[in-house]
């Protein structure tokens, strides 16, 4: 029986074209991701080639002088991505990942982005997770849709539920394969993904899994929905797919809209403003003001002290520090809004799996908007740590062959990750009443 | 062909679409979206264009405000760029998100566009924009197909399309009839899109954006004829094929193909064949350049010595500070130039590889006309990649010339016994500041920007025609029965 359905399913010019489909584009993001992780590479090592390079001129230019040097010097701080990247980028390209900083004031600094075609940007990767969350979907609706209604337009149901003792369990067969042939499709693409952008079998790959799964499942409940309310083909293929289109393309741009739209965020340019203006008035103010505030900020380097004229650089860089110190409200100002922007995005995907399952691979692959504010947050505190490495060198106007710069080679951050496989119990929820509501059905229409 | 008969099937399938039962909800909905959608997009406009204004003004302040100050210290202290929106970004928002808001201009820097709106936006920002364009380009040509797809296959179904031939209509005329009653059926849909459109170019209709009529006019034909070719494809789709469900299942697959997977397939093989290079990558290429040609950083560097021997020798002195201008302000305005030449030429390498990596999209819009259209309609609202990479350029030649202005007052009012740029005595009057002209950017010229989507209005027509030809010259083809 199985098998005369399956041979029966692979007859379809839609189910081959469908599966031919998927694999071309599954095979299509793969190269994707792979390309996107091979470039992180180069980036990488390019850094780490341009830091030795980057070093070895500054000091052949400056080494007379430690505080001129490290007016040029630049640090490397670099988020490396984890292999999983390659099959959700999320917004990785869209944020910088490496940062390059001197100790200058950070704040002008740190949100250098990358250089990325907009264009590129716009359309979006051709990732797995946009092979999930979009594509597989349509797949399913494609195999699902007709799946009883086919056989009432035919008239071989009637047969059906003539031999047959129970049709409906001759429906759930027809569906099984269904399900079993795109979990299998689903599996291959993650095995190629697997080889291919050698991922780890860590706990996140397995929660990327079981996300992915949990929503074909979703979907599937949703077919099996809609075909038990026995309408014809085209009425079925026209209920699907808006609800495809709702679901998928219309609610989440929507709300996305409306909480940009809520929490506007035009403090990013008054603290960018902020920064810029309390270094550089520093030059025509009170010297001492400058240092006062910088002790206070610092006592440790109270016992260097400034002239009354002309420039030093503990002048200088406690200018320049006043630029991160000053423009903190503005700053914290933003990182608060952003923070809103998160809480009103996960408290309104809670009811929608599209915007759910992305969030939570997003999170899974770390690379969604709160792990790129952590490895801002990280960048601050790394840059305080070479801060306060150099500054007490500077201030004592040591040499700069009196450092040893081995130490200074590009530091890498080191995610972690926050997702908890708890949050796609509204998913599993929202799959219990469909298939509730699929069980009351059957009983009406069976 | 008899005009009587193609309007008697086109007013007949108009009323018949009208009276079916979902329909006036359907398009209730439509118009209750688009009111949502225009009325936000217009607030976010507006407080992000004040947002914007308002710190362009602030930054400004702060730059006129400036005491008398040594002038390099003000080629440091820098300009801010807001970059300002097109109002007709509120029809269509592009690449907006995507590209960077604020850009520092500076002396010997050219620092990247910063905060972009999709940088500080939560991982939903990768389901796209909303905008009217979206409703236009994606959800209206579905619910064409959705209230077309039967137009014929329905009748051919029902042994209408028979009588209908016995009658005296010829096949042709009841292709043309119904693409004219879908295309109508259709405005109920566009028209209010258009209303909103034209209020929108209507209420910012200032000089700044002087040829927004003009960019409305040409938005609104190219949509119209995006529209024409969707009806006259619906129903020659459902014409061609056996049963209303077939029809229905082909003109979907078509929405998919063209709508979804092509163009992101076409951007994704762009980018997979040409690849750019990176920060690092780009800021090492620069400055192997710059080394090769000499660094006026230091102080070693032949190129800069020798310039430096000439200089004293056309002026007859032995030290640089014999001359009778800033040999300081000298040495870096020809560093700038050098710098900024060199940076010119790599960034344009890089804007290359870009449009490289666009080219795929770009050339399939002869194939697709919902690239075709999209890319008209990015265009003339200003949120295309043309008009970034455009305004991307005038920032850099805006900041080349506020480095060379204050290298000039350098060279001018600054003595040569200034060991620094530190306190009060070697200034330079505060009135330059308020003199040099703040940043303004002029929009691409329509005519410009026209010519650049020659290739996407050229697709329009062609298909414009060939559906056109299909219709009267091979009506012939298609079974009646």
């Amino acid at each position: 029986m199985y098998l005369l359905l399956i041979k029966q399913f692979f007859r379809s010019k839609t189910v081959l074209l469908a599966f031919g489909i998927l694999m071309l584009l599954g095979v299509l993001s793969i190269g994707t991701g792979k390309q996107f992780l091979n470039q992180q590479e180069r980036t990488i090592t390019k850094t780490v080639e341009q830091h030795n390079k980057h070093l070895e001129t500054q000091l052949r230019l400056h080494k007379d002088d430690l505080g001129l040097l490290m007016y040029y010097f630049k640090f490397s701080f670099i988020n490396s991505l984890q292999p999983l990247a390659g099959i959700a980028i999320g917004q990785s390209d869209i944020n910088s990942h490496i940062q390059n900083v001197t100790i200058l004031n950070l704040e002008g600094q740190k949100y250098d982005t990358d250089l990325v075609n907009p264009l590129r940007l716009q359309v979006g990767n051709l990732d797995i997770s946009f092979l999930i969350i979009f594509l597989f979907p349509l797949i399913i609706i494609a195999l699902n849709f007709n799946v009883l209604s086919e056989e009432e337009e035919k008239g071989t149901w009637k047969m059906i539920s003539i031999q047959g003792k129970t049709p409906f369990f001759f429906l759930l067969k027809k569906l099984s394969i269904r399900v079993f042939f795109v979990f299998v499709a689903l599996a291959l693409l993650f095995l190629f993904a697997k080889i291919v952008l050698h991922i780890p079998f860590t706990i996140g790959f397995i929660n990327f899994i079981a996300v992915s799964y949990v929503y074909l499942i979703f979907w599937f409940s949703v077919c099996f929905f809609v075909v038990l309310l026995r309408k014809s083909s085209s009425i079925n293929a026209i209920i699907l797919l808006t609800m495809w289109l709702v679901l998928v393309v219309f609610l989440p741009v929507v709300i996305n809209q409306y909480i940009v739209t809520k929490y506007p965020i035009a403090n990013a340019f008054s603290m960018t403003i902020k920064q810029r203006d309390e270094y550089h008035k520093r030059w025509d103010t009170d010297k001492q003001e400058t240092m006062d505030k910088f002790y206070k900020h610092y006592p440790q380097f109270s016992k260097y002290d400034v002239k009354k004229e002309g420039f030093s650089w503990l002048w200088y860089y406690a200018m320049q520090q006043m630029g991160d110190d000053e423009s903190r409200l503005e700053r914290e100002a933003l990182y608060a809004k952003i923070k809103s922007r998160e809480n009103l995005s996960r408290k309104w995907a809670q009811f929608f799996p599209p915007l759910q399952i992305q969030l939570s691979m997003n999170e899974i692959a770390q690379v969604s908007l709160s792990h790129h504010l952590k490895f801002l947050e990280a960048t601050t505190q790394f840059h305080e740590g070479v801060r306060l490495d150099f500054y007490p060198k500077i201030f004592e106007n040591q040499k700069a062959t009196s450092v040893t710069w081995e130490q200074f080679k590009p530091s890498f951050y080191k995610a972690s990750t926050t997702f908890k496989i708890v949050k796609i119990l509204p998913v599993l929820l929202l799959i219990g009443i469909l298939v509730g509501a699929s069980i009351f059905i059957k009983t009406r229409t069976f | 062909m008899s005009r009587n008969i193609v309007v008697l099937v086109g007013t007949q399938f108009f009323k018949k679409t009208f009276s079916t039962k979902g329909f006036l909800i359907l398009l209730g909905v439509f118009i209750m979206v688009l009111c949502y959608v225009s009325i936000n997009s217009w607030n976010a406009y507006k407080t992000r264009h004040h947002a914007i204004k308002e710190h362009q003004v602030k930054a400004r302040e702060s730059w006129e405000n400036n005491p008398d100050k040594h002038p390099h210290r003000m080629a440091h202290f820098g300009t801010f760029v807001f970059r300002q929106q097109h109002p007709l970004s509120i029809f269509d928002s592009g690449i907006e998100s995507y590209t960077g808001n604020a850009i520092f201009l500076e002396a010997h820097r050219q620092n990247t566009a910063n905060f972009s709106e999709a940088s500080l936006q939560t991982g939903l920002v990768r389901f796209g924009d909303f905008s009217i364009a979206l409703l236009l380009q994606l959800i209206l040509p579905l619910i064409i197909f959705f209230i077309g797809y039967a137009a014929i296959s329905e009748e051919k179904e029902k042994s209408i399309l028979k009588i209908s031939y016995l009658q005296g209509a010829e096949m042709k005329e009841i292709l043309l009839g119904k693409t004219v009653g879908l295309f109508l059926i259709s405005s109920l849909f566009f028209i209010p899109s258009f209303l909103a459109l034209w209020g929108i170019s209507y209420l910012e209709n200032q000089t700044t954006y002087n040829e927004i009529i003009i960019r409305t006019l040409c938005i609104t034909v190219s949509y119209l004829l995006f529209f024409m070719i969707l009806c006259g494809i619906t129903v020659v789709v459902s014409a061609q094929s056996k049963n209303s469900s077939k029809a229905l299942l082909s003109l979907l697959g078509i929405w998919l193909l063209f709508f979804i997977i092509i163009p992101k397939m076409a951007q994704t093989v762009g980018n997979y064949w040409y690849p750019n290079l990176s920060k690092i990558e780009f800021k090492a290429a620069v400055e192997a350049e710059v080394s090769k040609k000499g660094d006026s950083h230091d102080s070693n560097d032949p190129y800069f010595k020798q310039l430096r021997d000439s200089v004293l020798k056309v002026h007859k002195v032995k030290d640089v500070k014999e001359l009778p201008f800033n040999y300081g302000g000298f040495i870096m305005s020809k560093g700038e130039a050098q710098t900024a030449e060199i940076y010119k030429k790599q960034y344009e390498k890089l804007i290359e590889s870009y449009r490289n990596q666009n080219s795929i999209t770009q050339n399939l819009v002869v194939f697709n006309p919902f690239l075709a259209v999209k890319k008209i309609s990015m265009s003339l609202a200003g949120t295309d990649f043309d008009t970034y990479v455009n305004f991307l350029d005038q920032t850099e030649q805006y900041r080349y010339k506020q480095s060379q202005q204050m290298n000039a007052l350098q060279m001018k009012f600054i003595s040569n016994k200034a060991k620094g740029s530190e306190g009060k005595t070697h200034v330079v009057d505060k009135t330059y500041w308020k003199s040099f002209p703040d940043f303004t950017y002029q929009y691409i010229p329509i005519f410009q920007i026209l010519s650049k989507n020659l290739l996407s209005v050229i697709s329009l027509l062609f298909w414009m025609l060939v559906i056109i030809l299909v219709i009267t010259r091979f009506s012939n083809r298609f079974k009646i029965i």
